[in-house]
């Protein structure tokens, strides 16, 4: 295959589950290597309602199903990396690892699927054979798709977003996968809403890596999925750190399994702490009106703590 | 130090005979009830699966009863299995209980030492002895349920079956040496081949799949292989202790080729481990059309990770190679009219299917005749 006809492939890449967190590497990568990237657009309604095929699955994962589903007849290739392990004794989860499988089974007539195993449990070198693996279905040799990942790994760095600094508004914790948090329709904006009823809110992501890997270090057991690590590791600290946190949200999708237990190990050690925490569960009958009575609440006692 | 362990279907009395081998002073819960069930599920997160729930149930009744030491085990994920220990500790603390928990990771310097706690004077033999005799009680247990499980089909007094498990059961517990369980063998495999069974023509077979903890555990499982028994259904489970001791924990080189095998024959469907028994879920569906089987049902607790991804794969296998597969999702509120219900509406079509089968073997043989 010559690299001029490469230019038409179409790879369609869905915005659901680890994209908030990979994507841009991801597109990067993809168009370094000469493809056409499609992107699936934020969630809407009907993404929910494409995704609801699946039966007892989270709502993320739903989600992503939608997305992979509205993208499939507008591309060539759909990428879809089977991400089992992204740090070392790690998983991700069994549901992002089943992903490809869950998508061929369920839908006919789909385009081809790249679906390259990508499993850093004991070593990186599983993620340079993947990306050189991909690398050729587009035409590239070795050197050409790894310098392709360094220029979007390089791209990703210079846009990691920065810290926070107290702003004397009361700080919430706002915990969750990023997957849920940062998808407006999943989580029905609750990051907006909070901005708007005057909290400073604090996501996973505003917190130093080094920090979150110290902190989950301390906990009894190394936590085995790799974003459930990052979340409790995240709370802990924030709530043991030196700077007051006026209350902690746990957000989790509804039958989201390592949830479960982290919101338990989280929840534990705010009331130990004396924070005031709340779980939001969502799924997709979630209603906004019950979301925002609940958020208000909150806030409210947080505020009213505080002025205390 | 008195020790406790959670129950999944036989598996107390295996550890039972091991921690007493090793000189211990055991305190074996007492068996799951609707009370363990609230007990568990009052102190769990909402949406931890069953086995959290029910083991954390059993642990809060032994502590009750005045044990002081929990064995329970680890792992490495993606199962939440693994993080179980930790969560239940910390919610036993909380609710004031003073113990020490053992968790027993795959990590053979670690399982030692905890070893040597547990029974600190005890010598290389006395081990050797005592794993000996759990491991001869659970294969005993294993092979005693199987055949129950594949005979209660046929048995012509409604009970009997059952009547000499439960007599097994007992027998197998009071055994106090390898001797001892060699000879219940040989004595309850010939009474179980005493049992009178008319034999029906073409019994309906069918194999049960997905998660251990369901699948071994009666309670949880409202009697499923019972049930199926006394519809005349032959009844195979693809996971018993005995598999998951040899396969997980000890590794067999037969167990893995097995595996490996599965994993084969998984993979155009299902293309990874995703944790617990899910890919083995896949694997046997396949495998057991092969071997003649007539029905696949899936068990698991609600949420189950693994076996949730299996189970949105199965319909697709389950059409392709026209096997009817029944899923079962377990929870605290699962009754047994809607169990029973959908059991019988299974087993209906699985006789349907028989029947149709027959006939249009029949038809063709007729006009093969013909021709």
């Amino acid at each position: 295959m010559s690299r001029s006809e490469n230019m038409s492939l179409r790879v369609g890449v869905p915005q659901g589950l680890l994209h908030f967190q990979y994507g841009t590497v991801w597109e990067r990568f993809l168009s370094e290597l000469g493809a056409e990237v499609v992107l699936s657009g934020e969630t809407t309604r009907h993404t929910l309602d494409c995704g609801s095929v699946l039966d007892e699955m989270c709502l993320p994962a739903k989600v992503f199903f939608g997305h992979a589903y509205q993208l499939r007849d507008k591309v060539d290739y759909l990428f879809l990396p089977r991400i089992v392990s992204i740090r070392s004794g790690q998983y991700t989860c069994p549901k992002i690892i089943g992903m490809p499988d869950v998508l061929r089974n369920n839908v006919g007539h789909l385009p081809l699927i790249i679906d390259t195993n990508i499993d850093m449990r004991k070593k990186s070198r599983p993620l340079y054979q993947a990306i050189v693996t991909i690398g050729q279905l587009f035409g590239c040799g070795v050197v050409a798709s790894l310098y392709a990942w360094f220029r979007a790994w390089q791209y990703r760095a210079r846009i990691q977003p920065v810290g926070w600094a107290y702003d004397g508004r009361p700080r919430l914790a706002l915990i969750g996968h990023p997957y849920i948090i940062y998808d407006r329709q999943v989580s029905l904006d609750t990051l907006g809403k909070l901005n708007k009823l005057g909290m400073q809110v604090v996501t996973p992501e505003m917190v130093e890596r080094e920090e979150i890997n110290r902190a989950a270090a301390k906990l009894e057991k190394k936590i085995f999925w790799s974003n459930s690590h990052t979340l409790a590791g995240a709370a802990m600290a924030l709530m043991s750190g030196s700077r007051t946190l006026s209350g902690i949200i746990f957000m989790t999708c509804f039958a989201c399994g390592p949830d479960a237990l982290v919101g338990e190990l989280i929840r534990q050690q705010a009331s130990q702490l004396n924070i005031p925490c709340m779980q939001l569960s969502l799924d997709e009958h979630t209603a906004e009106a019950g979301l925002v009575t609940r958020l208000e609440a909150f806030s409210d006692m947080v505020k009213r703590r505080q002025n205390t | 130090m008195i020790v406790t362990f959670p129950h999944m279907g036989t598996l107390s009395i295996v550890l039972k005979a091991l921690f007493t081998q090793l000189g211990c002073q055991v305190l074996v819960p007492p068996p799951i009830t609707k009370h363990t069930m609230e007990l568990g599920t009052r102190v769990s997160p909402e949406t931890v699966c069953l086995p959290f729930k029910l083991t954390l149930g059993n642990f809060i009744e032994a502590l009750e009863h005045g044990a002081d030491t929990l064995v329970t085990c680890g792992g490495e994920g993606p199962c939440r299995l693994g993080y179980y220990g930790v969560i239940q500790q910390k919610i036993l603390e909380q609710l004031g209980y003073q113990f020490r928990m053992i968790t027993v990771e795959p990590n053979l310097i670690e399982s030692y030492r905890q070893l040597k706690y547990v029974a600190p004077h005890t010598s290389w033999h006395q081990l050797y002895k005592a794993f000996q005799l759990a491991g001869a009680k659970m294969n005993l247990l294993d092979d005693i349920s199987s055949e129950a499980n594949r005979l209660r089909a046929g048995e012509s007094v409604r009970g009997s079956i059952n009547l000499l498990w439960e007599q097994a059961v007992r027998e197998i517990d009071l055994a106090e040496s390898c001797l001892a369980i060699k000879g219940l063998r040989e004595d309850l495999l010939q009474k179980l081949q005493a049992v009178r069974v008319v034999q029906p023509l073409n019994p309906l077979r069918v194999a049960i799949v997905g998660e251990i903890y369901v699948m071994l555990e009666p309670f949880v499982n409202q009697n499923l292989e019972r049930r199926l028994g006394d519809m005349g259904v032959e009844v195979s489970k693809t996971l018993l202790l005995s598999d998951y001791v040899k396969g997980h924990l000890l590794r067999r080189q037969s167990y893995l080729e097995l595996y490996k095998k599965l994993s084969a024959i998984a993979t155009p469907y299902l293309g990874h481990y995703v944790g617990g028994h899910g890919q083995k879920s896949i694997a046997y569906t396949i495998l057991k059309k092969q071997q003649g089987f007539d029905g696949i049902i899936q068990v698991y607790p609600f949420t189950c990770m693994p076996e949730v991804v299996a189970k949105n794969i199965l319909p697709k296998v389950s059409q392709d190679i026209d096997m009817p597969v029944l899923t079962l999702a377990y929870d605290e509120q699962t009754g047994e009219a809607g169990i029973m219900t959908r059991l019988e509406a299974f087993i209906d079509l699985l006789k349907y299917r028989q029947t149709k089968l027959r006939q249009t073997i029949k038809i063709d043989s007729e006009l093969s005749f013909l021709h």
